[in-house]
């Protein structure tokens, strides 16, 4: 099997490798023989300069091997002391100020995982040592000075969605003097807003805020608005990405190109239809939370309504969508107090399973329903409410005993469930989604704005149900998450990325599928010369190219690559297998 | 002490590199039987560079990374562990012992798992005896 | 001025800081403690993903730390704010450590000898450390720090054991406390939380009982790097606990303490639950709720899942008392729901998941800052601008708003730092 050829060997220099081994004051020097570990290093090949010090990490330190570099003609800087994962930059940095690129350096640890761990034996701990340098040499031997690729990166940003999250984060970039081209599917902007009343817990009006802000967007003269819009295709990749966009804005249907540094996904969500339960669909008295807001909006209740029932967790907590629905038991209260206030002679119940309010407002707000007469009835999976004849039967807990509810209407409190085409735009822009269809972000905990996928971005109900207040948050950081991008001129990789020899590439395509961040892509190239692989007249093939500022340097297409054309720069196949090497005293 | 075998271990950079070291700030104590070889992550350890380390002379093999959901490269260490059974069974057919080769998942935050998990395979593999290519004069020059 | 002064550390300041530096913003991130991490350092294992908390923040916190546009400022407390939004003069005041951050390695040789033994605050009192100590293992910055009120030589003159044995000569017993003036424009807040401490609560026996413990104390019992190692011991007699009863809404929802609900210990007491399990197999846990919460991305199949497969029980009652019977076994006394009856379990331990409140220290920042709080003490904030606390050009975020979860605290920092962006680069 073929090996891509290390750059170190092609090059003229043959490397002259510098070893400084540290004492770490008493860390290192109390439980290894370093001078002896500097005599065994002196004679390893490749190496020109063996020396040791007290603190290498010190400005002495430093100084030190920058002195060494020029005075030794150092291609190639070896250190062992500590750990990398803390001091690798520091020593990287003294390399690059003594001109020696930073990838042609090496830390070896010989104490956090050699002095510190063997205190008891002196002589196997050194001779653990004398391995782990002899490990680093011959890996430094092959090290190669990579390069950090720049691309530039357009000042632009692409929103897709124009609610309430997609209109905030169109704002705050605007602010910032950024452009934004906003794409609505709708023929207005506003979001699941435009369908709602007033809005917990504050009851502002909900169409009043979202027409406020869409005046905003309007007024901001870097805002690009296109509605009756849909995202068509997506190429590109973080600083560089190209949307066509159809836009069926003045009743004429064209492909837009709209072209971003960045791209925020803010398509919201919708609200579960629970056909076929409970009698939604065929009796008229029997309602989504939505719908009755709608009824309340345009104050369309015929009266007198004695008696409304409201069921939360319909199509929520069960098969068809596991999760809690977040925002359901706060509307329903919302709607409830409403109905109240506006005929204190109507019973509302309320019948739940967990009263799903967090949080330090909310709280309040559901003893201040309760206060108002509102119905509070628990039930249990196991024994859940049933309709029959105009009536809702449930059993109370707290009572003890079955409840017989006549109900005008029955309102159904139902989960929000992703947006309609969420698979589709998923596909344009290669992000991946969870089990219910919401948006999945890079890393739950730390990461929930962004996707692995650099340059993209997520907020609002698009990535879970949200309370108006948190979409808005998220539309915040989102945008902030952006900026970190578009405020440079360019974005940079590491050098320790994937690369291909593509003489070796025969376009199997298996890298690409092993790659998570979508890395890789195949471009058509010219050759001359026969391949085995094709038939016909054709010369063209395809073959992988990296792009190093997607790619996380992981090494898994190395792994699957079968010529070798791919290797993980800095992690090499050739310099893991000298390591092994060295490491048997080879 | 001759009978201390010397075993491969490849740790990667943000959960088992860690968790080694977090082992020597909280100096617990271990055979120094490891040699470890960083990777960024578990899954860049192909089955190649456990064939090698074995005919190379290795009496052991540990493969170390992230526990499943942690990997800093999503699912790098599902990769790994497909790799790793590719590599078990192509040792079977060598008539390498399976048990030399081992996989285990080590956060950041456990040193003293880390230490554990040597102090135990180091015991199995002196257990085991030296790798028999080695005895047999089969090095790689 | 390109300047935002980011007051608290934990994983909020941190995210809220490093997205300011990347756009090129010079943060200056103030922590009272010695080191960064905040309440996330004290977790094991976070919800509903269960990774391990100090493995996903330690490079976080280094990215901070080496960040060339963010300045560390740890030991560090607010003094007091002139100016107004844009240009505000900001007075914080560092507290020495006597120790030299330039020279120390934190090789921790000045620890091993320190003869000097105190409770372990990050550890909640349950083991100890010494005068000249380590704030965590993964500390950042990884320096020594020496407690001024233990410390025998600064107390007394006398020892000085870890100025002798310091190979980097770090120890510096002169220093004193520092003020810097800096120029900001725009302020971070992101203090934090505490827990309500349950004392108060004597019904529920905390500090009479050794084996009634809070979700702080059992995260840190649970902990690999905790003071048993990760095993779950009874503080009475060390014996394994296998018979765990999570007792939630301690002081919160409750008329005479803490009104509001603290949003996250239903999943963090079932998460607790299943990591009990995962280290013992014959563990059975009880988790007494009266509404069970969990609503976030993943959170509801995460408490399902720890009922089918964890041996998880949840128990609809609320909890009116917790007695003791020999050995120090709790005896938890509960009114069951479904029958409206009286009932006892006795476990091996009983975990208290008490209320997230503001910080001790919340109103004394607020009237600094010249911020408002709400009638609950966190700050209080614009609903429809989430992050803008009552003064322009101050924002907030994290727990210091009320109780949130870790990705509500990570999408609020970085909402307040688009916000903040707006005041120093708009």
């Amino acid at each position: 099997m073929r090996q891509a050829r290390d750059r170190a060997e092609e090059t003229d220099e043959s490397p002259r490798i510098g070893v400084f081994v540290c004492h770490c004051g008493h860390n290192i020097a109390g439980y290894l023989d370093v001078p002896a570990l500097v005599e065994s290093a002196r004679a390893l090949p490749g190496v020109v300069w063996a020396g040791d010090s007290l603190f290498t990490c010190s400005d002495a330190g430093l100084a030190e091997i920058r002195a060494a570099i020029v005075q030794h003609r150092l291609n190639r800087v070896v250190v062992a002391s500590c750990t990398p994962r803390t001091h690798e930059p520091l020593f990287q940095a003294a390399c690059e100020e003594a001109g020696l690129n930073r990838y042609l350096f090496e830390l070896v640890n010989i104490r956090d995982q050699c002095s510190w761990v063997h205190m008891n034996d002196r002589e196997l701990a050194t001779a653990k040592a004398r391995d782990l340098i002899r490990m680093g040499v011959a890996r430094a031997a092959l090290l190669e000075p990579l390069s950090e690729t720049e691309l530039p990166v357009q000042p632009e940003a692409a929103i897709i969605g124009g609610g309430m999250a997609g209109l905030t984060a169109a704002l705050s970039l605007a602010r910032r003097g950024f452009a934004v081209t906003l794409i609505e599917r709708e023929p207005e902007l506003g979001g699941i807003l435009r369908h709602l009343d007033k809005l917990y817990p504050t009851m502002v009006d909900a169409r009043e805020l979202v027409a406020r802000r869409v005046a905003e967007v309007r007024e901001q003269a870097n805002i690009e608005v296109l509605t009756s819009a849909t995202v068509q295709a997506v190429k590109g990749y973080i600083g560089h990405y190209e949307l066509t966009v159809r836009s069926r804005q003045f009743g004429l249907e064209m492909d837009l190109p709209v072209r971003a540094g960045v791209i925020i996904v803010a398509t919201g969500a919708q609200e579960f239809k629970p056909f076929g339960l409970f009698g939604y669909g065929d009796d008229p008295r029997v309602l989504t939370q939505q719908e009755l807001e709608r009824l309340l909006a345009e104050s369309n209740l015929q009266s007198p309504i004695s008696n409304l029932v409201m069921i939360q967790c319909v199509g929520a907590r069960d098969e068809t969508h596991p999760y809690c629905g977040r925002i359901c038991c706060l509307t329903a209260m919302k709607n409830a107090m409403r109905l109240k206030q506006q005929n204190p002679q109507t019973e509302v119940y309320l019948l739940y399973r967990d009263i799903e309010v967090h949080g330090t407002h909310f709280e309040d707000y559901y003893a201040q329903a309760r206060d108002l007469g509102v119905i509070f009835t628990r039930y249990t999976p196991d024994a859940p409410p049933q309709v029959a004849d105009g009536r809702v039967l449930v059993y109370d807990e707290l009572l003890g005993m079955r409840l017989s509810i006549p109900y005008d209407l029955l309102v159904l409190s139902t989960p929000l469930v992703p947006a309609a085409g969420v698979h589709e735009l998923a596909r344009l822009l290669k992000v991946p989604v969870d089990e219910h269809g919401f948006f999945l972000e890079a890393h739950v905990k730390l990461r929930p704005l962004d996707f692995a996928t650099d340059g993209i971005y997520l907020c609002g109900s698009a990535h879970w149900p949200a309370h108006l207040d948190e979409a808005i948050s998220q539309a915040l950081g989102a945008a902030a998450r952006a900026t970190t991008i578009l405020s440079r001129e360019q974005v940079r990789s590491s050098g320790a990325v994937a690369r291909v020899e593509e003489s070796l590439c025969r376009g199997c395509e298996r890298c690409a599928q092993a790659c998570e961040f979508g890395a890789i892509e195949f471009v058509e190239l010219e050759r001359a010369g026969v391949l085995l692989y094709r038939s016909g007249p054709s010369l063209s093939q395809k073959i992988a190219r990296v792009n190093p500022v997607l790619c996380k340097g992981c090494g898994a297409c190395a792994v699957v690559c079968p010529t070798g054309a791919l290797q993980a720069s800095h992690f090499t196949s050739r310099q893991v297998t000298t390591m092994i090497q060295a490491a048997m005293g080879h | 002490m001759d009978d201390l075998p010397k075993i491969i271990a490849f740790a990667c950079n943000w959960c088992s590199y860690a968790g080694a070291d977090l082992a020597g700030v909280s100096r617990i104590q271990y055979p120094p039987s490891t040699r470890v070889i960083r990777v960024m992550c578990s899954g860049r350890v192909s089955p190649m560079f456990i064939l090698e380390a074995l005919r190379a002379g290795a009496d052991g093999v540990l493969v170390t990374g992230c526990h499943p959901g942690d990997c800093h490269y999503l699912s790098g260490n599902e990769k790994a562990v497909h790799n790793i059974e590719l590599a078990r069974s192509l040792l079977a057919l060598l008539g390498i012992e399976p048990e030399r080769l081992r996989l285990e998942w080590i956060s950041a935050a456990e040193g003293a798992r880390f230490a554990q998990v040597v102090k135990e395979f180091t015991e199995q593999i002196r257990q085991l005896g030296a790798n028999k290519l080695q005895a047999a004069g089969d090095r790689q020059p | 001025m390109k300047e935002v002064l980011v007051l608290g550390g934990g994983i909020a300041g941190i995210q809220a800081a490093l997205d300011l530096a990347e756009q090129g913003v010079r943060v200056h991130l103030v922590e009272r403690a010695p080191s960064l991490g905040g309440r996330m350092a004290q977790l094991d294992k976070t919800f509903p993903t269960n990774d391990c908390s100090t493995c996903i923040l330690s490079p976080k916190m280094v990215d901070c730390a080496r960040h060339p546009n963010i300045v560390l400022h740890t030991c560090s407390e607010l003094q007091a704010v002139a100016g107004e939004a844009g240009a505000f003069q900001v007075r914080v005041l560092q507290h020495p450590r006597y120790v030299d951050e330039e020279r120390c390695t934190g090789c921790g040789e000045c620890a091993l000898k320190c003869p000097r033994k105190v409770p372990d605050a990050f550890n909640l009192g349950l083991s100890q450390r010494r005068a000249i100590y380590l704030y965590f293992p993964q500390a950042v910055p990884l320096v020594m720090t020496i407690d001024p009120a233990q410390c025998t030589y600064l107390l007394r003159g006398k020892c000085g054991l870890c100025r002798q044995v310091c190979p980097a000569g770090a120890i510096d017993f002169e220093q004193q406390d520092r003020e810097l003036t800096l120029e900001v424009g725009a302020i971070i807040v992101a203090t934090g939380y505490d827990f309500y401490d349950p004392t108060p609560l004597s019904q529920y026996g905390y500090r009479r009982y050794p084996n009634v413990i809070t979700a702080l104390e059992f995260e840190r019992l649970i902990s690999a790097s905790g003071p048993t190692g990760g095993h779950l011991r009874r503080p009475s007699d060390g014996r394994p606990a296998r018979r765990i009863g999570f007792v939630q809404c301690t002081g919160s929802r409750h008329v005479r303490h803490n009104r509001y609900c603290s949003t996250v210990c239903c999943v963090h007491s079932t998460k607790e639950a299943v990591l009990a399990w995962e280290h013992d197999p014959e563990t059975r846990s009880y988790i007494f709720y009266t509404d069970l919460r969990g609503s976030g991305k993943g959170f509801r199949e995460y408490m399902d899942r720890a009922a089918r497969e964890y041996q998880v029980t949840f128990v609809h009652g609320r909890v009116a008392q917790i007695v003791e019977e020999d050995d120090h076994n709790p005896v938890i006394k509960y009114e069951e729901a479904a029958t409206s009856r009286p009932q006892r379990m006795t476990v091996d331990l009983a975990v208290l998941a008490t209320s997230l409140v503001p910080a001790r220290d919340a109103p004394r920042v607020a009237e600094i800052l010249g911020i408002e709080l709400d009638e609950f003490g966190f700050v209080r904030v614009d609903p429809f601008a989430p992050t803008d606390t009552s003064r322009p050009g101050v924002l907030a975020c994290g727990c210091c708003l009320g109780p949130a979860d870790i990705p509500q605290s990570v999408a609020q920092a970085s909402a307040a730092a688009a916000r903040a962006a707006e005041w120093v680069l708009g």
